[in-house]
């Protein structure tokens, strides 16, 4: 990834030359789907979200300050999005979250995969739902997305000890939750 | 350090920011404080589990719904800064019209390479120090969207969507191998044998690849179009490909096989040995 390059496309994408945002789409929407989908569970949803941040990101493209790196804004625009879903989603019937697992696993094909490891894979994704959305989410910007505390930090317009304070609550809860959902498991 | 000073750094640990003094620190305090230890391997079974969950691809709809939504918007702005030379455009468009695919699978990814060829062409416009290297960064984002069109253009269920995107594969100097799997995948299965006839075409050009080599010679013996087998016959001729001879013998014992093809087997032999 280069993260000054990101900053210069996307200024040239401000200032007219819409069509670049195609070479921000190529590096950056699969790991932009992979946070939705951990942060979700749902394969379909994180689709519709990563559509829904591009088109924001044309949408106010004349609000993106060069000096800010791109993927902070980006993922700025990412969790608008998911406020936006979360809210969508309570107004209407929601879908039970056992089932939104079950969507999201059978999204995954991954044959000859260990049963051991899709055991493990779908209780780590029940007790990741048990975290608060908050904590879920600075938790895998931390671990999966590549973003610096200081950056997360911006991102949430907190300090960079308060992150520091939610990654550790968040592990703390998670470590916590999969161990309470495995003895529920084999007992 | 107390507990609390401890604590407060397992993230550092876990990430492995914490420096060496500072690591050791806490592997000492947790050999002694149990309340701490205990805190640290819930933290760490955390940050381990979350290790199994996998980094998955999305389905092919999503870049086909980006490229349209980017095409719609450009369209859209296009004609708002339109003013003066609205009509010649206008002809230019009638041109265009007449040779454009008329179905959405084909344009969307055509749109996609002439968004790609707009990015390098403005930037080879311009000119200055560095520019080399951003075009040749540019090339190989373009030869990588040049592989993923043709790949979502195999894919489809139109015969001539297929046709396209073996064209498209035949325009690449360097195919990877996601790329030649669905050639040959498009030369083994696919179900019209035009498709079939193309994609001995199009792995012709790549016929100084070993893999492709090798792989044409695995497929002589699962083919059962004549016409198929002739073509594949011809190019191992061509090519001089000596490892063919097995598997032109084995046809030619075929019983089954037809009479013209046969006779071509035969000469494609001769040719080898």
């Amino acid at each position: 990834m280069a993260p000054h390059d990101d900053s210069l496309i996307m200024t040239d994408v401000r200032e007219g030359e819409v069509e670049k945002l195609a070479i921000l789409f190529e590096r950056h929407h699969l790991p932009l789907y992979n946070f939705f989908l951990r942060l979700t569970g749902n394969g379909a949803a994180s689709e519709d979200l990563v559509q829904d941040v591009f088109v924001r990101i044309l949408k106010y493209r004349s609000t993106y300050q060069a000096q800010s790196p791109f993927a902070i804004w980006m993922y700025q625009i990412a969790r608008n999005a998911h406020i936006d879903y979360l809210r969508k989603r309570r107004d209407k019937d929601t879908v039970p979250l056992d089932d939104q697992w079950a969507e999201a696993a059978s999204h995954e094909p991954q044959p000859g995969e260990a049963l051991e490891t899709r055991r493990e894979r779908a209780l780590i994704r029940k007790a990741l739902d048990s975290l608060p959305e908050n904590k879920r989410e600075v938790l895998l910007l931390s671990r999966f997305q590549n973003l610096k505390y200081r950056e997360i930090a911006e991102l949430q317009g907190c300090s960079e000890g308060a992150v520091k304070t939610i990654v550790h609550r968040a592990l703390k809860d998670l470590g916590r939750a999969y161990t309470a959902l495995q003895e529920g498991v084999t007992s | 350090m107390n507990c609390h000073d401890i604590q407060e750094r397992f993230v550092d640990y876990l990430t492995g920011d914490a420096n060496p003094a500072v690591r050791r620190a806490i592997q000492e305090h947790v050999a002694s404080c149990a309340v701490c230890r205990e805190e640290l391997e819930t933290m760490t079974l955390a940050w381990t589990k979350l290790g199994v969950l996998p980094e998955q691809k999305p389905g092919p709809a999503l870049r086909t719904r980006f490229y349209t939504m980017l095409e719609t918007y450009k369209g859209r702005l296009d004609e708002e800064t339109a003013g003066a030379g609205r009509r010649g455009r206008a002809r230019l468009a009638d041109r265009i019209a007449a040779w454009w695919p008329k179905t959405p699978a084909s344009q969307i990814p055509l749109s996609a390479l002439f968004l790609a060829a707009g990015i390098m062409g403005g930037i080879l416009l311009k000119s200055g120090p560095g520019r080399s290297v951003e075009i040749a960064r540019l090339e190989a984002e373009v030869r990588d969207m040049r592989q993923q069109v043709s790949l979502s253009l195999l894919d489809r269920a139109s015969p001539s969507d297929r046709l396209s995107g073996l064209s498209f594969a035949s325009q690449l100097s360097d195919p990877n191998p996601r790329t030649l799997e669905a050639l040959f995948k498009a030369l083994d299965e696919d179900s019209n044998t035009n498709v079939r006839l193309a994609a001995v075409d199009a792995l012709y050009l790549f016929r100084n690849d070993a893999r492709v080599r090798e792989g044409l010679v695995g497929s002589l013996t699962r083919q059962t179009s004549p016409m198929v087998q002739v073509a594949l016959i011809n190019l191992l001729a061509d090519i001089k490909e000596t490892r063919a001879a097995e598997a032109l013998k084995s046809l030619i014992a075929n019983r089954e096989l037809r009479p013209e093809v046969r006779q071509k087997a035969e000469w494609g032999l001769r040719k080898l040995i």
